[in-house]
């Protein structure tokens, strides 16, 4: 069993973001990325799945400042093998990503591939999607749990849907998961074991061809505005009272 | 004296129980030996010394239960001065010269047994009354304490015994001179024997001569059946608790071992050092420690005691196969729970107030350290703090860039000691930094010291937490990385003197930082708010005139004992301090240091904040002063759910400064 966590880095949102002097895209001059929260959960259900079932676990991330760090906590937290996706330039799309990896992955094999179900910096969670009809795999999106059969032609993916429903559905593998959740939340690694991991391991990489894919351009990034105001009325029941009639005085709704 | 029958037996008796003990005794050594590391033998002489006045002294029992640490001064003066007693009888029983009736050194000699053997016995009575008539509910433990399943009946048991040795024992050898006075004459020099001696005369001389014998091997006889049981009973605390005393402890108590195998910690006995295995063997079982522990205070599983009785149970009942190499279980399988081991505030009450020099502490900072390599951190707040820990180097998961935004709303700039040389840099600490009432103390203090005129700075986003906390949740690899961060910015800096707000950067700055070749000059502030009043720097125009009590923060009073300039300070600005039973070195925990802070409370049991707030609440004071920003976030909470609001206020020192100095107007109660 080989399962594939697809992983990127978005911008940290604890960080003072700010728009560019372009107007279209954020400063990145102070900008810190992070492993996309999502991912977080892919590679942990991973993890999982590789303590309960032997799997191999191999990460893949594009290129990115600060993937080098979050690659080597992938191994330290279990996974076996990480990746970088060299070639595509900086913040690809979903569709880039998507269709290196339908052109890379065949070559390495897997049963299994995770990916985050969405990220912060997109929210169209297309990657999962897009991979599955390239290469013509079933695929499920917001998971929040996959068990393997013991023979591993099969998963069986538990999937929450609006109104208090859970579903469990089986799929055939090789399949594409985008997850939203992990069966529990991701394990804390020490950093002892992040040291031991950059002297163990050294990270590979996967060249990727610019696919030429349709893009989007970005005509205006800004903080949203405020719709309307309101206003808040202190004091006792009978002051309060007294300055809404004021008010709605004033502003001719009562006479 | 003796028979040729009787002195046959008491040789081969004596070959054969000497015989046993030594075979236990050197097991006991070999189980200790399996620790890691070596004992320091560095100024042992000079450490002997001072162990023999503690002994002596009894300075480390007297800290607290002051009555029975004197009960307990007459059993072991009593039992010092029979070994001489006993080598005297021995020969006595064996040559047939008896002391009873002689004057000379034997007269003085006599008086001392005598009077000794009496407050002995009383001394002994007065234990076994407490322990099986009145039974304390200091031996008692918490319900969720993990125990082995002998501990509770084995301590009764070895009580019992030893406790029945003594009596035996001592009573016997003053019962033996009674019965020698009665047979042979009076002996001024025993008072006390004769005047048992005189009920004793009617008696038929055949039953006063058969007495002798039997009181001469009760108190001979069964020292030796006694030697063999000494590795199984908490008794041998009269050879481990000197050499554990003379070992010492870490010093200065501020810095953890580093000492690790590989980083990480100990998952099993044999992975602690060799000291914290010996801790086992000094230990008596008195549960002081427990009594301190903030924790077993408000009924948590934890009890530091429980550690050690587990761990001296497990050894007693495997001796034989640990000392020969044998794997023990995990430690949290039989000694402690997890639950106790996060429960752990690391404030070392237990280590201060324990009277034979045990750290029962520093096993749980060992394996925290295992489990944190492992991965295994449980609770889920605390895995969220050391990973934004990790992340932004603060716990409060706030970018770098943030740290010194608490300056931007002061009249004034406050200086950037990555640029610009300072006289006193000031590590101001997470909280500090960015806890919203943190920060405005942080103001106050920051408007004390440009209005004193003093040279200061602070390192802005250079500075990370300082990873002293981090160290004693386990996590020494994050630990090394704050720490190397801080070190990096501290070495770029020009400064005289480290200032620092919170007690735990105090500590981490003048002591762990040590292991990494770094010796700052670091004062608290309640140190240099003194100095700057003292220097007249700071002028006490409005002094505060009101009762205030003051609690101690563990790190600044019971770790790097700093415990008079904040009591000067107090009195410089006009307060007046009522103290709080709990005070200086022997100071109560609020429950949020090594990283309690950032783990889950359980909902429905009294706090150590709490139990805190309701001890200050008995004074009748209505401020409660602090010098440490987490405490005053831990107290102002604790007063609110306490239900104290407007009857007592938390005020931290640097308040009250401001106030007297004229600064900042009065602050009302509520």
């Amino acid at each position: 069993m080989h399962v594939v966590v697809v992983g990127k880095l978005v911008p940290d949102l604890v960080e003072d973001l700010e728009v560019d002097a372009s107007g279209r895209g954020l400063d990145r001059q102070f900008l810190k990325l992070v492993l996309n929260e999502f991912d977080e959960h892919a590679l942990e259900e991973a993890v999982l799945l590789k303590e309960a079932h032997g799997a191999r676990v191999t990460v893949l991330a594009p290129e990115a400042e600060g993937v080098d760090d979050a690659l080597y906590t992938a191994l330290a937290k279990g996974a076996d093998r990480a990746m970088k996706l060299v070639g595509l330039g900086e913040a690809p799309s979903s569709r880039q990503i998507a269709a290196a990896l339908a052109s890379a992955l065949p070559s390495l094999g897997f049963d299994l591939v995770l990916t985050g179900v969405q990220a912060a910096d997109d929210l169209d969670g297309q990657v999962g999607m897009l991979l599955a009809g390239y290469l013509g795999l079933p695929h499920v999106g917001v998971v929040t749990g996959v068990e393997l059969d013991p023979d591993g032609s099969r998963a069986r993916v538990r999937k929450e849907y609006p109104g208090g429903w859970l579903a469990e559905l089986e799929v055939q593998l090789p399949a594409v998961l985008g997850i939203q959740a992990a069966k529990q939340p991701p394990r804390y690694v020490p950093v002892s074991r992040v040291r031991q991991a950059m002297k163990e391991h050294t990270l590979e990489e996967l060249s990727a061809e610019p696919v030429p894919v349709p893009r989007l351009s970005v005509r205006r990034l800004s903080k949203p505005e405020a719709a309307g105001r309101a206003e808040f009325l202190d004091g006792s029941p009978q002051e309060v009272a007294a300055q809404l009639v004021s008010i709605l005085v004033e502003r001719g709704l009562v006479r | 004296m003796l028979t040729p029958v009787e002195r046959v037996a008491f040789v081969l008796l004596a070959a054969a129980c000497v015989g046993w003990a030594a075979v236990g005794f050197l097991q006991v050594f070999r189980a200790i030996a399996r620790g890691r590391g070596s004992l320091s033998t560095d100024r042992v002489l000079a450490r002997a010394a001072s162990a023999l006045v503690a002994v002596l002294s009894h300075r480390t029992l007297l800290k607290t239960r002051r009555p029975w640490a004197v009960a307990h001064a007459l059993i072991l003066f009593t039992f010092t001065y029979y070994f001489l007693v006993n080598v005297v009888d021995a020969l006595e029983g064996f040559s047939g010269f008896s002391t009873v009736g002689q004057g000379g050194v034997w007269g003085p000699f006599n008086l001392v047994a005598d009077v000794l053997s009496v407050l002995a016995l009383v001394g002994m009575t007065a234990f076994l009354v407490r322990r099986f008539v009145f039974r304390p509910r200091s031996f008692q433990f918490n319900p969720g304490v993990l125990l082995l399943p002998e501990v509770v009946r084995g301590i009764r048991r070895d009580s019992a015994v030893v406790g029945a040795f003594i009596l035996l024992h001592v009573g016997s050898r003053w019962t033996g001179q009674a019965i020698r006075i009665a047979r042979h004459g009076a002996d001024p020099w025993q008072p006390l024997a004769s005047l048992l001696g005189e009920l004793l005369r009617p008696l038929p001389e055949g039953v006063l001569a058969v007495g002798e014998h039997v009181t001469w091997w009760l108190a001979l006889g069964l020292i030796l059946l006694f030697l063999p049981y000494f590795p199984r009973s908490k008794h041998i605390h009269l050879v481990f608790a000197p050499v554990n005393l003379t070992l010492g402890l870490p010093d200065p108590p501020g810095r953890l071992d580093t000492n690790s195998r590989d980083g990480t910690g100990a998952a099993r006995l044999e992975d602690l050092p060799k000291r914290r295995i010996l801790d086992a063997y000094a230990c008596i079982m008195c549960n002081r420690c427990q009594d301190a522990c903030p924790a077993h205070g408000v009924g948590k599983s934890l009890s530091p005691a429980a550690l050690e009785i587990n761990k001296r149970y497990y050894l007693n009942r495997h001796l034989a196969s640990f000392s020969r190499g044998a794997e023990s279980p995990a430690l949290w399988e039989y000694a402690i729970s997890t639950e106790a081991l996060w429960a752990c505030t690391t404030c070392a009450a237990c280590v201060h107030i324990c009277p034979v020099g045990n750290a029962p502490m520093l096993d749980i900072v060992e394996m925290r350290r295992e489990l944190v390599g492992r991965g295994e951190v449980e609770d889920p707040n605390l895995q969220d703090a050391l990973v934004k820990l990790a992340k932004y180097g603060n716990s409060f998961g706030r970018p770098e860039r943030q740290r010194g935004q608490w300056t931007r709303s002061l009249p004034f700039p406050v200086k950037d000691a990555r640029k610009e040389p300072v006289d006193v840099l000031w590590f101001v600490g997470d909280f500090a930094s960015f806890d919203p009432r943190g920060q405005e103390r942080s103001q106050a203090l920051a408007r004390l010291l440009h209005h004193a005129g003093v040279d200061f700075g602070i390192l802005y986003e250079g500075e990370r937490n300082s990873g002293n906390d981090v160290r004693r949740v386990g996590e020494e690899g994050l630990f090394e990385v704050l720490a190397e961060h801080n070190i990096r910015a501290l070495d770029r800096a020009r400064f005289r003197v480290v200032l620092t707000t919170d007690p735990h950067s105090l500590n981490a700055l003048r002591n762990e930082y040590g292991s990494f070749g770094r010796s700052y000059p670091v004062v608290h502030y309640t140190e240099l708010l003194l100095q700057l009043v003292r220097e007249g720097k700071l002028q006490v125009r409005r002094p505060v005139g009101r009762k205030v009590t003051y609690h101690d923060p563990c790190y600044l009073a019971r770790y790097n004992r700093v415990t008079e300039p904040p009591r000067q300070l107090l009195a410089a600005v006009g307060a007046e301090l009522v103290e709080m039973p709990r005070n200086r070195e022997n100071t109560f925990c609020c429950g949020a240091g090594g990283g309690r802070i950032w783990m889950t409370e359980q909902p429905g049991k009294e706090r150590p904040s709490e139990n805190r707030i309701r001890e200050a609440a008995a004074l009748g004071v209505d401020t409660f002063v602090v010098a440490c920003p987490k405490d005053y976030a831990m107290y102002t909470d604790a007063v609110k759910s306490c239900g104290y609001e407007g009857r007592m206020v938390v005020r931290d020192i640097v308040e009250l400064v401001e106030q007297a100095v004229g600064l900042q107007a009065e602050v009302a109660v509520g």
